[in-house]
């Protein structure tokens, strides 16, 4: 196990630095140099010379990318081309809410779509199997940005009972602690501050878990399904043991491998979907913060929240593949991924 | 968006039963499918979708109005006997411009799936086919694309390259890329053994030739279900940066770009919201529909469900 | 065995979960509220809320008043700081402000301020004469920067010799500013919001000259946080020298869109929102919301860029505006709540521009000009969100003016930025054809004739340089007030409406909405909002 996991973690490796070289290559080789973009057209030749020998854009390609890589690795994107602050600290004000936000959307998606998956496969083709097909249809077909419109219209324009827009009031927003709202209002105990940031939450988390929900339920009936049909599920029905007992006890645990995997997975679509819940529901978290940095072609905080994301979703599914390992002890250490 | 949905794929797909007769493998999966009928419905309505995009881009004159045209003394009229859909906020027709937007949905959904496919089939085939460090190599290639969100490349890509659906394309079926490798990989594996690649092997057949003649074809229905499942992936992506304006540039339709201008008018107009988000649910819905079917079709142990 | 997996992968959740919070050091935390509180509500407040929630459309650019230029940055700025003199509510007559009283020497070059005494900064440090200086010196040269867009508009420029020659300090409560000519709206500038504030020089030394995120004046709000794209908090200044705020906090509230600005009122979460346009009216007075509007001291326009190859020529951008039906388009894009332009100067500012005669909408005439001067396809670029002139936002203005010129042959390439993003683009230069707008600062005619004199391309966007045109504003500035002086400025209009810089669109009306609740809430002329008057009910 303990070899396995070292073998995994090394080959996170050469994957995050094929993904720093992606980026790099969009990023400095492909795009458009960034001095016209920053000065405009009519600044001075000697001023983008200036500029881009400031931003160490004149050396070699090949040192940049070393640089590049080097920095990255202590944390350091360089500083934002407009706001001139350091990238790092621009990402983290805003990485709390991002991860408050992904957090509380796949505990969502898991820990419903799991039940729904469940009980839709324990009364196939009941009312509520038929009901949560429909909704995983509907989870996987409907855009997330016009699910969160549709959501702010009926929750906030028509009923007014859910905030539309931001984290918290501004009046109740924690200072210091770690930026998760819901942990620091609760560790504080001030239950007023905790009761608003949840409530702002409920209409983002919605909207984002919806994808997942859905695919998250239809793997969870399917692979349930597989699992009740095996010999030795039957088997134990037919000696009597109650179904509660079974599908807790020996179908789900041994569905729970290929869910676990589809958990995972939902969490790269999520941190992609953030940035249109974000968007949708003025969430200041990175994912709006990127959309406004590309029409500005502010490359350094782009290129740093791509890796960021990267890492955290490859790191996540590392963590998942670990717990698979855990969960199945017939999986084969040795055995080659891809 | 959806790697996941490969997973599924590939979880529940299982093409060994057929092998031995590829003919009768689409025979019998026609029938089946033509008894699933909300897949047999979904076909129809994506028929009905291509000829719109196709009759819209050579006979224009079929549309009620000029989906670009506007007009500032009708601007926000309510859905009526004559703008089915209502006008937006420069008086255009909104039904004549989600008509026209469908062409622009379903290329980018087929043209991102037929560049992915493509790619992918050649990695997958050769990693698959060859084996060893070349298998290995491609793996790990695949293995960073599949790292980040496919929104979030495409984004990255506009940043470098500047705005544009075209763009879009070349990012989303980049990150899709990987997806049709793994199918093709996988099976290749469970096929190479067999028999009759063997035999062409010991004949002395090239190996491009193997791939493409006995391999294949073997593979081609698991690639045509996640296929249909990539279009619908790609048209909700392609959505997305239209709705975060990063799409089209005005006066283009599409239906993103118009749902993201709605978000202005929800209260005064709010069939300039409705129309394209159901245009886009509708469209990504049938894909989906279909892609199941599909799979349902080739897999009689998930038909059993 | 099944137990004891499970029981394993919740106590690795849960030492995951401690890991999390013990990296980021958290454990308590306090409220954004509570870190400066102790001004406990007095007793007849308690049928008062202690907060006043408005939201506006976007960010302010920053709030150190030498530094910016723009409407939201205004609108917290005047809570926080305060110049010599200010307007009057309801007008742009001036009145004392942290000056008592001033004097204007016979031959109009010396103004004498005489301060009021015994007023303190919000941190602590006294205002006085050598604050003023400070505050009016690091706008002129040698020590004025670039980034100080307003400075040149009010205070002129000591190396082209117009405006302040000198400020001297003659006690501890008395300034004198020795300008280089008579300046006619110059006691008008020194009401501005933009430039003409007084900051505290202990804060400009420690702050490194920039007030930008740490804003100090005297004004009835003190500056407690600002988190950028979400909102900014003011509370009360209980050491104001005049009438006290009424309400102890003020919350500013960025939503970019104007309909879940809308949702935002009509749920409660703000108690008073601006930028709003036509299409939400219906929606915001159903809702039992009230609505606010006022002539608005403004002006909607497209400029050319007057220095580039497309439109360097006065028949091409004739041509090009007559493609443009401007009353057609502005009924149809802000209703009831704006009139199409005929003037740069809306029509109650003095003087009368009735007969200014504007380039109007020909078709024809506009096809075979655009034709003749070549011009098939134009680079626009717009902003994103709604402006106090625009209320529908500069991207919906771009599209209409595409459709209109599509109608005669001419492509226009429309990039969309948002407000901050684009003043940055606009400074550079790189277009045929940009949309911006001006709302008044002082009611004086400079004030709007000004910018196609302006040096500073982010004031005048159409790059407009014309020695006639310059030798009017600067014959307008040394002009006393009367007929004479109106005269000059409806020459430069019709000098400008021949030349074919703007295309002038309209002049909006200011159009806000507030909850029943709240009471003394408005929008001066200028554009700005002061809250000192405003109170919530519960």
């Amino acid at each position: 196990m303990i070899k396995y996991t070292i073998k995994r973690i090394l080959l996170l490796i050469p994957v995050l630095f094929g993904v720093s070289l992606v980026v790099f290559l969009i990023m400095r080789v492909f795009s458009p140099d960034p001095a016209p973009v920053v000065l405009g057209e009519h600044a001075s030749r000697e001023a983008m010379q200036a500029w881009r020998n400031a931003h160490g854009l004149n050396d070699p390609i090949v040192w940049q990318f070393i640089d590049f890589l080097k920095n990255a690795l202590t944390g350091n994107f360089g500083t934002s081309y407009y706001t001139n602050q350091p990238v790092m600290k621009e990402i983290m004000a805003r990485f709390p809410a991002t991860v408050e936000l992904a957090i509380c959307a796949i505990l969502f998606a898991s820990v419903f779509g799991v039940l729904l998956g469940v009980v839709s496969a324990v009364r196939k083709n009941t009312a509520v199997d038929y009901a949560s097909t429909i909704l995983a249809l509907i989870g996987v077909s409907m855009p997330i940005f016009w699910l969160g419109i549709l959501l702010i219209i009926l929750f906030s324009g028509t009923l007014h009972i859910l905030p539309s827009t931001g984290r918290i009031q501004p009046m109740l927003q924690p200072v210091g602690g770690t930026g998760l709202y819901l942990w620091d209002t609760l560790t504080s105990g001030d239950f007023e501050a905790f009761g608003d940031a949840a409530r702002h939450l409920i209409m983002p988390t919605l909207a984002l878990a919806m994808y997942s929900l859905a695919i998250i339920t239809r793997m969870t009936r399917s692979s349930m399904l597989d699992t009740l049909n095996q010999d030795y599920i039957r088997t134990a029905r037919s000696k009597g043991i109650s179904s509660h007992r079974v599908v807790k006890h020996h179908a789900l645990r041994n569905a729970m491998i290929p869910i676990t995997t589809v958990i995972g997975l939902q969490f790269g679509s999520l941190l992609g979907g953030a940035v249109l819940t974000e968007t949708v529901f003025a969430w200041p978290g990175i994912g709006s913060y990127t959309v406004q940095c590309i029409q500005k072609s502010d490359f350094p905080v782009v290129q740093a929240v791509v890796l960021i994301i990267a890492t955290v979703y490859v790191l996540i599914n590392l963590i998942v593949d670990l717990i698979y390992a855990f969960l199945d002890p017939r999986i084969k250490y040795s055995k080659e991924e891809g | 968006m959806d790697k996941t949905q490969d997973t599924a794929a590939e979880i529940s797909l299982s093409t060994q039963e057929f092998l031995e007769k590829p003919e009768s493998q689409w025979k019998s999966m026609w029938d089946s499918l033509k008894k699933n009928k909300a897949a047999m419905v979904s076909l129809a309505f994506i028929i009905i979708l291509v000829l719109i995009a196709v009759i819209t881009a050579i006979f224009p004159q079929v549309l009620p109005h000029d989906p670009y045209e506007q007009n500032m003394t009708k601007t926000f009229l309510f859905p009526d006997g004559r703008y089915w859909f209502g006008t937006d906020q420069l008086g255009r027709d909104i039904f004549s411009r989600i008509m026209v937007g469908t062409r622009v949905s379903l290329s980018v959904g087929v043209i991102a799936v037929a560049v992915s496919m493509t790619l992918g089939v050649v990695f997958g085939s050769l990693a698959g086919y060859l084996g060893g460090k070349v298998d290995s190599f491609i793996m790990r290639i695949m293995d960073i694309m599949l790292s980040i969100p496919s929104i979030l490349l495409a984004i990255a890509f506009m940043a470098a390259l500047g705005q544009g659906i075209d763009k879009a394309v070349i990012a989303i079926s980049l990150v899709s890329i990987p997806e049709y490798a793994r199918i093709v990989r996988g099976e290749i594996l469970s096929v190479k053994e067999n028999d009759y690649v063997q035999a062409a092997k010991v004949i002395g057949d090239k190996d491009g030739r193997i791939i493409f003649r006995h391999i294949l074809p073997n593979v081609l229905s698991s690639i045509i279900v996640r296929a249909t499942l990539g279009i619908s992936s790609a048209i909700l992506d392609a959505s997305a940066l239209g709705f975060l304006g990063l799409g089209v540039q005005p006066p283009a339709a599409e239906w993103g770009d118009m749902l993201g201008r709605a978000r202005n008018y929800i209260f005064q107009a709010p069939y300039t919201l409705i129309f394209p988000g159901l245009a886009i649910s509708l469209t990504v819905l049938a894909f989906n529909l279909l892609g199941d079917g599909l799979r349902d079709a080739l897999d009689p142990k998930s038909r059993q469900n | 065995m099944k137990k004891n997996s499970i029981k394993k992968i919740s106590s690795f959740l849960l030492a995951a979960a401690i890991a999390v919070s013990a990296m980021s050091g958290c454990g308590t935390s306090k409220r954004a509220s509570d870190a400066e509180s102790g001004t406990a509500a007095s007793g007849a407040a308690a049928t008062l809320k202690d907060t006043f929630t408005y939201a506006q459309g976007a960010d302010p650019r920053g709030l150190d008043p030498a530094m910016v230029d723009d409407g939201e940055s205004a609108k917290v700025i005047c809570n926080i700081y305060e110049g010599l003199l200010k307007y009057n509510k309801d007008s742009t007559e001036v009145e004392p402000g942290l000056a008592e009283k001033w004097d204007i020497s016979s031959d109009g070059t010396k103004y004498t301020f005489h301060l009021r005494k015994g007023v303190k900064f919000q941190d602590g440090t006294d205002f006085n004469a050598e604050a003023v200086k400070t505050s009016i010196d690091r706008q002129l040269e040698p020590k004025v920067t670039d980034d100080m867009p307003y400075s040149s508009f009010v205070f002129g420029s000591i190396k082209a010799k117009t405006g302040v020659k000198e400020v001297k300090v003659i006690d501890d409560n008395t300034v004198e500013i020795d300008l280089f000519s008579p300046e006619t709206p110059f006691v008008k500038n020194v009401a501005m919001v933009m430039a003409a504030p007084i900051v505290s020089p202990a804060a400009l030394k420690k702050y490194n000259n920039n007030l930008n995120e740490h804003p100090v004046g005297t004004g009835p709000y003190t500056f407690v946080s600002w988190s950028k794209g979400q909102n900014i908090v003011l509370k009360r200044n209980d050491n104001y020298w005049g009438t006290k705020a009424k309400t102890e906090n003020v919350v500013f509230k960025f939503i970019t869109e104007n309909s879940a600005r809308v949702i935002a009122l009509t749920s409660g979460e703000a108690d008073a929102i601006d930028g709003i346009d036509s299409t939400v009216v219906s929606q915001i007075t159903g809702a039992g919301d009230k609505l606010f509007t006022s002539e608005g001291m403004t002006i909607n326009y497209m400029a050319y860029n007057v220095t580039s190859d497309k439109f360097k020529n006065v028949e091409a951008r004739k041509a090009f505006s007559q493609a443009v039906n401007v009353p057609e388009m502005v009924k149809s894009l802000y209703k009831d709540y704006a009139v199409p332009a005929t003037s740069i100067m809306p029509s109650f500012m003095n003087p009368n521009t009735n007969q200014v005669k504007q380039t109007s909408f020909d078709k024809n005439a506009a096809k075979t000009g655009l034709a003749k001067a070549g011009i098939k396809s134009v680079n626009m670029i717009t902003y994103s969100n709604p402006r106090p002139y625009n209320s529908v936002g500069g991207q919906v203005l771009a599209e209409a003016i595409q459709g209109y010129l599509k109608d005669v042959g001419v492509t226009c390439n429309i990039k969309t930025y948002d407000w901050t993003t684009y003043k940055d683009v606009v400074k550079k230069g790189d277009y045929d054809v940009c949309f911006y707008g001006w709302n008044g600062d002082n009611g004086d005619p400079d004030n709007f004739m000004n910018l196609l004199d302006n040096q500073d391309p982010s004031m005048n966007v159409a790059r407009y340089n014309n020695a006639d045109y310059h030798a009017l504003i600067n014959k307008g500035l040394v002009t006393k007030d009367g007929a004479e002086r109106d005269k000059i400025y409806t020459q430069c209009e019709q000098k400008a409406a021949d030349e074919n810089v703007w295309l002038v669109v309209s002049h909006s009306k200011n159009l806000a909405a507030y909850s029943p609740k709240v009471s003394g809430y408005y929008i001066h002329q200028t554009g700005i909002t002061p809250f000192a008057g405003v109170s919530v009910s519960k």
